[in-house]
């Protein structure tokens, strides 16, 4: 999977609107533009434009059914989205690992040298 | 919690002074982070860090202290264009609070400034320098979500 989709699918889940739409999809089973704008403080032709965002990066499918597309969260795409998500998030958390790592090796030192000198 | 902004605190068995040279100090923080690092160590003061053989085709990113209050707060700017002053919407802002706790430190540490920047711009920023990003407010639920997935695959 190149770059660019990747940079696409990061945005479109940048958004906090999409966002939203993604919890109500998830916790609906499925939606449309018109049921997600009843829950959203924008209009149906908003919630559309965003629908058409996540569904070129593959996070939402539609079916037609009835009068109106029924959108569902893709599982296998969400779970990809997950898992880069995940291996960024991670990254900070080493930092302050090797952080707590440096600080009491030093602090170790400090004491060792401390009781060393009481004792002369 | 507020998206863009990611939120850790960890206990260190070291004191605050301790403590607070390793996060810093240029020569400490070439231990945990970057593999190279060039600032005056106070506020104001501008310089870089690097990823890679930056004689190599390594990368220099623009880095400048904001706040210095040994050994209770350390808190810097990164990511802006070089030539530009850091300032919000142009880099993302770590903060790093020390608080005594019996023997030892509490360390807070905050990054800031991805709603301004935009996520594209955190993306890059990710590439070059393995960035954090402020996704705890959605990853716990994606992480469940996916777990359940999995659990029916």
């Amino acid at each position: 999977m190149s770059v660019t989709v990747d940079d696409d699918l990061w945005s479109a889940v940048g958004d906090p609107t999409r966002r939203r739409m993604l919890d109500l999809l998830l916790s609906e089973g499925s939606g449309t533009a018109t049921s997600l704008s009843e829950h959203l403080p924008v209009t149906r032709q908003a919630v559309a434009k965003h629908l058409v965002v996540l569904g070129r990066v593959g996070l939402v499918r539609a079916t037609t059914a009835g009068r109106e597309k029924q959108f569902r969260v893709d599982q296998a795409q969400l779970a990809r989205a997950v898992a880069q998500l995940a291996d960024v998030g991670a990254a900070w958390d080493s930092r302050l690992q090797r952080i707590k790592r440096i600080a009491e090796t030093i602090q170790r030192g400090k004491d060792t040298s401390d009781e060393t000198e009481k004792k002369q | 919690m507020e998206f863009g902004t990611i939120e850790r605190e960890i206990r260190i068995d070291a004191s605050p002074e301790v403590v607070f040279d390793v996060v810093s100090s240029p020569e400490h923080l070439r231990e945990w982070w970057p593999d190279e690092a060039e600032f005056p160590a106070v506020p104001g003061g501008a310089g870089r860090i690097g990823f890679g053989d930056c004689s190599q085709g390594g990368t220099w990113v623009q880095f400048a202290v904001v706040d210095v209050v040994p050994p209770r707060l350390f808190s810097f700017r990164w990511t802006h264009e070089e030539g530009e002053t850091a300032a919000p919407g142009n880099s993302f802002l770590v903060v790093f609070e020390l608080e005594p706790a019996g023997r030892g430190t509490l360390l807070r540490m905050t990054e800031s400034g991805f709603r301004e920047r935009g996520w594209d711009e955190a993306k890059v920023a990710a590439e070059h320098a393995e960035h954090v990003t402020g996704w705890d407010f959605f990853l716990p639920r994606l992480r469940a979500y996916a777990a359940k997935v999995g659990a029916g695959a």
